[in-house]
């Protein structure tokens, strides 16, 4: 057995939509939406800034419509199935904060078992963002080697950090910025899960 | 082949005696590029990983029109390393055995069949033919040839680059892929028709060599 501990992206990775982007169109704020990932894209907006901006969109949405609507997203489920079988070995990291999620990780079996963002709610709306996932304090929580699997920018850190870093572009492409620090790309399902496996 | 195996095919080098400014896989011979004619060739092999450096983008795009499963395995040291650094890191977690490839071979497809046929360890060559070539010696015993050392005067066969050997073998090093093999030596022989592309020259040859069907011209 090697010991890997392996960290895995929610988003895009773990579900076969995007959150955001499949959420906002079903809310009819897609452009919006699109336009900060847009300005993200050129450079124009820094990840965190546009992240807060796009959580301020989503204030004036019931949480329960948004947890219902993320936790329709489907998963690629073979990927979902090796997280439950090796569960112990696993953790999910992402940027998405705790409200918005609940029922989509659920799904998962992984409620106890995941780093994530962290805000307020009262009445059914979300408050404020009280923290944003910092890659650097997971990395140092973690004791053994890890494989990270990932595909947006901001999960290059932590697959630079990773002793295997492998960007998924089964969902959406690969960034730029994983590409230049992963050390594998994958780009099917079952082709990642096979490989986790020679990991184990 | 019951064993299982796990295909390499290294793409990461930069070209440059070639002077293109593009790297070799992504080369069009007949309009085809060598990456392309490798995966072609390739087809029924399940586990293939392509190992990318320069220009890893345009390269994981071209491969991905012709089939979708492939594991990339980056090698960001391109610059320093050579083709042994990128077969070490896409040994590493592989099936038993590894066939290596460099992405600027070309080899007769009669000789790759033969290739994926094999199911032991092998080290190939084919006539001299480069003007720099690591030349392989060689011995026989008991009706099989082996290779028993790599060398620059001495040798019967120019070695390609064409091996198959256990994937815990392979995984250390950071020069060529003979460095890699030497330890393990004797390793059973195989013959193969090939081409690299080293030099324009070496194109140029190559080009003719697939249009007049991988016949006779070019030596």
């Amino acid at each position: 057995m090697s010991g890997y501990v392996f960290l895995f992206e929610l988003d895009a990775v773990i579900t076969r939509q995007e959150m955001l982007p499949a959420i906002s169109r079903k809310l009819g704020i897609y452009e919006q939406m699109c336009s900060l990932t847009e300005r993200t894209v050129q450079g124009e907006l820094p990840y965190k800034q546009s992240f807060l901006q796009k959580a301020e969109l989503l204030k004036k949405v019931p949480l329960s419509l948004l947890r219902r609507l993320s936790g329709g997203l489907p998963l690629n489920e073979k990927l979902a199935e090796f997280i439950r079988i090796h569960r112990h070995r696993c953790h999910i990291v992402t940027v998405l904060p705790d409200v918005w999620i609940r029922e989509l990780i659920e799904k998962t079996g992984m409620e106890d078992r995941i780093f994530c963002s962290r805000a307020s709610a009262e009445h059914d709306y979300i408050q404020n963002i009280v923290s944003i996932l910092d890659q650097n304090t997971v990395m140092k929580q973690m004791n053994l080697p890890c494989v990270a699997v990932g595909a947006g920018n901001y999960d290059a850190q932590i697959i630079q950090a990773a002793e295997i870093g492998i960007g998924y572009g089964g969902v959406r492409s690969i960034s730029p910025a994983v590409l230049a620090s992963a050390s594998h790309a994958v780009y099917q399902e079952e082709k990642l899960v096979e490989f986790l496996e020679r990991l184990l | 082949m019951a064993v299982s195996r796990t295909v390499i095919i290294s793409c990461a080098g930069m070209g440059n005696r070639l002077g293109l400014g593009t790297t070799k896989a992504l080369l069009e011979i007949d309009g085809k590029p060598l990456i392309i004619r490798h995966l072609e060739m390739l087809e029924h092999e399940r586990d293939i990983r392509v190992v990318v450096g320069y220009q890893a983008e345009a390269v994981i795009e071209t491969a991905r029109k012709y089939r979708d499963d492939i594991l990339f395995v980056f090698n960001h040291q391109y610059r320093e390393t050579g083709t042994g650094a990128s077969v070490a890191l896409a040994a590493k977690y592989a099936g038993e055995f590894i066939l290596s490839l460099d992405g600027d071979l070309l080899v007769h497809p009669e000789d790759l069949e033969q290739v994926l046929a094999c199911d032991h360890e092998f080290v190939s060559g084919g006539e001299p033919v480069t003007d720099d070539p690591w030349l392989l010696q060689t011995y026989q015993e008991e009706g099989t040839e082996f290779v028993s050392s790599f060398s620059r005067t001495m040798g019967t066969y120019e070695w390609n680059g064409i091996t198959q050997m256990k994937s815990r073998k392979m995984q250390n090093g950071t020069g060529h892929v003979f460095q890699l093999i030497e330890p393990y030596l004797p390793v059973p022989f195989l013959e193969l028709r090939t081409r690299e592309i080293d030099t324009v020259n070496d194109y140029e040859r190559a080009l003719a060599w697939v249009k007049n069907d991988f016949n006779g011209v070019g030596k």
